[in-house]
């Protein structure tokens, strides 16, 4: 009994001492709760609910025959929670097979790689480890595919998207058609058109979780996000190729900075190709999209600009094309500073029409100094009415004002009005000479350039943007009757016979513009090469202008550097077109095609294959070798060692010069048709800059 | 040939019942969160998964209570030697959870810690030994050690992988012995060495980077003892949680600190309790706890065997104090342990393990009888 009490006692000390516990715990949550209530309700967290955003699908841009130029694809993230029970009873059966399969989608990473990642994930119970980023939707569903990621959420499987921007065609017009990732800055179509494309975000109501999770409060968005529209713009996916290509391989061969070409549709002011390309600072063989030039590039127009000058005195009545002008040995001084023709000694007696097809810089200024030197300031006034010192209305943000002195303005001098009538002290972009060049060309009618034609939403024409005419008529029919003819002498028998051909006729105007700078006080030149004109001469329906800054080899003049550009760009619309030219153009059939054993630059084989229907798969190579096999056409990689001398027999002239220019060799070529000799052994080590002389047959 | 009615103690059963049904309830509201984070908002998974294993834990408490109370020495002797080798495979074998705490039972393959068998074997170890030490209690080679050993044994190995738990298990050990009449003395003289011990622990523990669990529960006591914001984020969670419900409570379901606090329905049920029941709620589970233990202490006046007192005992303070120590985190009187409150929180296997310990209250509540209960026992055995 003794012992029974002594335990009964020892039991109530214990009890006391819990009921004093118990009194304790209860007290605690009495001070917390009632007492210190107000403070602790004040740090109650804030963001207990929240809006956030349901991003809307950005609407798709398209070329002119609805090829996708820039559209937004679903880009998912893939993560697993390993707090997730299932998954971890499962992840050290799985963890080798899933870190395989991953492998298997995605090469570059090795399975150990995944393999560690995911262990270390599993270790530290980490809510979110990331399994891959960017994947695109076909990934998204291999992965699904494999263990413990087929089990999705139940297995931990977290999948976030977000919405990347895709251009199918990769940097085609990539300036044009814009960024919507530089520095957050829209740029291009993007940015013009971005009301329409944007849609209107929706809101999703969600609740803050332990550990910074947010859940859905419902399990539908509050406000749905309506998609943007698409926008289809005006470019033509073919001739913005040739184009481009055309433009890189002139700046390769010129070693030019930078330069671009801008064509577009007569009748409609539709911009139907549009590429600007700059010198990468790394690798001077590379030319990529730097900036819109052809709408942001403020320059001196050069000769291209005598045009307007032509023009104004024919318009105002004062000189005509057959008053004779006399170029007085090639030069012509105003103010004591000397003005030269580009041919030593000048042009001798020449008419008004033939100091424009020469570019006759003494003959030009001499009847422009005849016509408005008592009037300045109304060639000025002429200027404007020709929209010239006007922007051009492109749909395009980055278009800059150009810029045109008055008389009277503190920079005017004795020097201006010469300048001027020769392009320069005056700054345009390329897009406002080829907005006047394409009005001369239209009969006076001076269309808006123009990049969209019209909006669309589920495939349905919500908006069109139909060609707007900005002056109906900029000058009298006369006058473009008699300027006309001036630009095809400069292709027939002028300043630009290199781009003259049998098939169609050209006309336009060069344009090299000859920049003297100081580089530590050593007086450097350098040039920008330009042409601007129009096509076929008759019926004219694009309008064309290009413009090549700093070329450092092969020569300057606007013919030779910028006009085979030019002149690509018309050969293919030529080709493409058959309403074109009245002749008959025979088509041959994919099996009357004899192909040649020619290895060609790949872009150019593939549009020639496109173009001609001929079945072969180009592969992805700079250049290509086709081959008959048996029926077939096999296409095959030609891969050029640059330091080798490759084969360039039975390549066109434009190829092989492309291809051996780019290795640092000259070439001197000889007669016409394809390759048949080279001076240099195939397979011969050569040094940069060597000669090789290659004769054609 | 006499019956054996199923009954024991009525009260008991009503606390038990009562517990259980707040346990439902609070863990329907407090898993809510994690139903979304782990099931994919399907708020009723845990529901059914909670009321199946607390209604296994109800029948496992029934076959338990049925059982005649003297078969738990029997049990509890072999178990301790079953317990230990079991405690040390866990420690060297486990990769499941960095606490290397579970063991997967092959056959039925449900994994369990450990640590909830080793508890209950040596609760049933030492009420096994007191009784029968009774006669020599005061000595302390023939009494004191032998009682030292197992629970230095059982406590050492659960240490490295559940420090709270190991500390628990001991301090309910011994407060069974002073119970069971060992000469005070010894075990306040161990108690002594123990916090020099552990304060040089902490030390060492502060002042170097240890790996593993040691460098959660420093930071836990660096938490507890300083005022950083972001380490006390579980805590100031829960008062806030207190202060939502005041006296009365917010009403049932009305929680909004669940969604803020981790563990919502174990380690802090106790905080969601106060949330939607308020103070009043609160200290109705506290007083549910006492009123078990008053009727435990009750009923052994009667009790037919100083084993039989032990053994309701030590299964009593062990739930007791383990409901305190949870309850004391979340009103943040002591550091952030992670213990679960016993009968309420969700738990998988641990359930089991507490409804059999209640079934062993129970059981000996069956033999605590006025007129002499003893003899029926003896009778049944």
């Amino acid at each position: 009994m003794q012992n029974e009490q002594d335990i009964a006692i020892r039991l109530r000390i214990v009890y006391l001492t819990a009921v004093l516990f118990g009194i304790a715990i209860i007290a605690r949550a009495f001070t917390i709760g009632v007492v210190q209530r107000d403070q602790w309700l004040a740090k109650k967290n804030k963001e207990v609910l929240r809006y956030h955003t349901v991003e809307a699908s950005r609407g798709n841009i398209y070329a002119d025959d609805g090829s996708l130029l820039a559209t937004s694809l679903p880009i998912y993230t893939v993560r697993l929670d390993f707090e997730v029970e299932k998954l971890r009873k499962a992840f050290p059966e799985k963890i080798d097979s899933l870190a395989d399969g991953l492998h298997k989608i995605f090469p570059e990473t090795s399975a150990s790689e995944f393999k560690q990642e995911l262990r270390k994930g599993y270790r530290a119970k980490s809510r979110s480890t990331l399994v891959r980023k960017d994947v695109n939707f076909k990934e998204l569903s291999e992965m699904r595919k494999l263990p413990i990621l087929k089990g999705r959420a139940k297995y931990g499987m977290i999948l976030e998207s977000k919405e990347k921007r895709v251009m199918p065609f990769r940097s085609l017009a990539y300036k044009t058609l814009g960024n919507i990732y530089d520095k957050g800055k829209l740029t291009g179509l993007e940015a013009y058109y971005n009301t329409y494309l944007k849609g209107s975000n929706g809101k999703r109501l969600k609740q803050k979780m332990s550990g910074g999770d947010w859940k859905e409060v419902n399990g539908e968005n509050e406000i749905e996000p309506k998609e943007g529209s698409d926008i289809v713009s005006t470019i033509d996916v073919q001739l913005q190729d040739v184009a481009e290509s055309a433009l890189r391989k002139q700046l390769l061969i010129n070693k030019a900075e930078q330069g671009c070409v801008v064509l577009m549709e007569v009748k409609t002011g539709h911009i139907k190709a549009i590429s600007n390309l700059t010198r990468s600072k790394t690798d001077s063989a590379r030319y990529t999209e730097e900036s819109n030039l052809a709408v942001s590039a403020t320059w001196d127009p050069g000769s291209t600009f005598k045009l307007a000058s032509v023009l104004a005195l024919i318009e105002d009545g004062l000189v005509d094309t057959n008053e004779i002008f006399d170029t007085q040995g090639g030069v012509i001084r105003f103010c004591n500073h000397p003005i030269y023709d580009s041919k030593d000694g000048g042009y001798g007696r020449i008419s008004l029409a033939d100091a424009f097809i020469q570019s006759s810089n003494v003959g030009i200024i001499k009847a422009v100094m005849k016509g408005y030197q008592s009037q300045q300031k109304k060639f000025i006034e002429r200027l404007k009415a020709f929209h010239l010192g006007i922007p051009s209305g492109i749909d395009l943000k980055e278009e800059q004002m150009p810029t045109i002195f008055y008389p009277g303005h503190k920079n005017w001098s004795c020097l201006s009005m010469p300048s001027l009538a020769m392009g320069y002290e005056v700054l345009l972009p390329p897009i406002q000479m080829l907005a006047f060049y394409n009005a001369v060309a239209n009969d006076g009618v001076m269309m808006k350039p123009q990049l969209v034609s019209e909006i669309r939403h589920n495939g349905k024409t919500v908006k069109r943007f139909d060609p707007v005419v900005i002056d109906s008529s900029i000058c009298s029919k006369a006058s473009i009757r008699k300027v006309k003819p001036l630009m095809k002498g400069v292709v027939e028998r002028g300043t630009a016979k290199n781009l003259r051909n049998p098939h169609y006729q050209t006309a336009g105007k060069t344009g090299t513009v000859k920049k003297k700078f100081k580089v530590n006080g050593i007086e450097k030149k350098s040039y920008r090469a330009s042409f601007a004109g129009f096509f076929p001469y008759d019926n004219p329906k694009y309008s064309c202008i290009v413009v090549i800054e700093n070329p450092s080899q092969a020569g300057f003049y606007g013919n030779i550097v910028a006009g085979p550009v030019f002149k690509e760009v018309a050969d293919k619309v030529y080709a493409r077109s058959r309403e074109m030219h009245q002749g008959y153009v025979k088509v041959l059939a994919a099996s009357e095609m004899k192909p040649e054993i020619n290895p060609g630059f790949t872009e150019d084989l593939r549009v020639i294959a496109s173009n001609t229907g001929m079945k072969v798969s180009m592969p992805e190579a700079r250049w290509t070798r086709v081959r008959q096999s048996g029926a077939a056409l096999v296409a095959k990689p030609e891969n050029f060692d640059m330091e080798l001398m490759p084969d360039v027999t039975g390549m066109g002239l434009r190829d092989a010069i492309f291809l051996l220019e780019n290795m640092g060799l000259s070439v001197k070529p000889s007669g016409k048709g394809k390759v048949k000799k080279q001076s240099i052994p195939a397979g011969t080590r050569v040094n940069r800059n060597s000669l090789v002389t290659i004769e054609l047959a | 040939m006499p019956v054996i009615y199923a009954k024991g103690d009525r009260t008991i059963w009503i606390v038990v019942l009562l517990l259980t049904l707040l346990s439902v309830l609070a863990v329907y509201t407090s898993t809510g969160t994690l139903a979304y984070a782990k099931q994919g908002g399907d708020t009723e998974h845990y529901l059914i998964k909670h009321t199946v294993l607390v209604l296994s834990g109800l029948f496992l408490m029934y076959i338990t209570h049925l059982a005649n109370y003297k078969i738990f020495s029997r049990i509890g002797q072999l178990a301790i030697w079953v317990a230990a080798p079991l405690l040390i495979i866990t420690l060297m074998g486990g990769e499941i959870n960095d606490a290397s705490r579970w063991l997967t039972v092959p056959i039925i393959n449900a994994s369990f810690q450990t640590s909830d068998l080793a508890k209950l074997a040596l609760i049933m170890y030492i009420a096994r030994l007191l009784s029968r030490k009774q006669e020599q209690i005061k000595e302390f080679k023939g009494a004191f050690l032998p009682l030292l050993l197992p629970i230095f044994v059982t406590c050492g190995l659960i240490l490295p992988a559940n420090f709270s738990t190991a500390a628990l298990l001991f301090l309910t050990s011994m407060v069974l012995l002073f119970i069971g009449r060992v000469n005070i003395k010894y075990i306040l003289a161990l108690a002594g060495v123990g916090v020099i011990a552990f304060a040089l622990f902490i030390l060492v523990a502060l002042n170097f980077d240890l790996p593993g669990r040691i460098g959660t529960w420093k930071a836990r006591i660096e938490n507890f003892s300083s005022e950083k914001t972001e380490g006390n984020y579980q805590s100031e969670q829960a008062k806030i949680a207190i202060a939502n419900g005041g006296l009365i409570g917010m009403g049932p379901g009305k929680s909004e600190q669940r969604n803020f606090l981790p563990h919502p329905y174990s380690d802090f049920i106790f905080a969601i309790i106060l949330e939607e029941g308020g103070i009043l709620l609160g200290s109705f589970v506290v007083l549910l706890y006492l009123i078990l233990f008053l009727r435990v202490i009750r009923m052994i006046k009667y009790s037919p065997q100083s084993f039989a007192t032990f053994l309701a005992v030590g299964c009593t303070l062990m739930l007791l104090f383990q409901a305190f120590i949870n309850m004391a985190v979340a009103v943040n009187l002591f550091p952030v342990t992670g213990q679960a409150l016993p009968l309420v929180s969700m738990g998988g296997t641990s359930i089991w393990f507490t409804s059999i310990s209640i079934g062993i209250i129970l059981c000996v509540s069956r033999f605590c009888l006025k007129d002499g209960g003893k003899e029926e026992a003896d009778e049944i055995a």
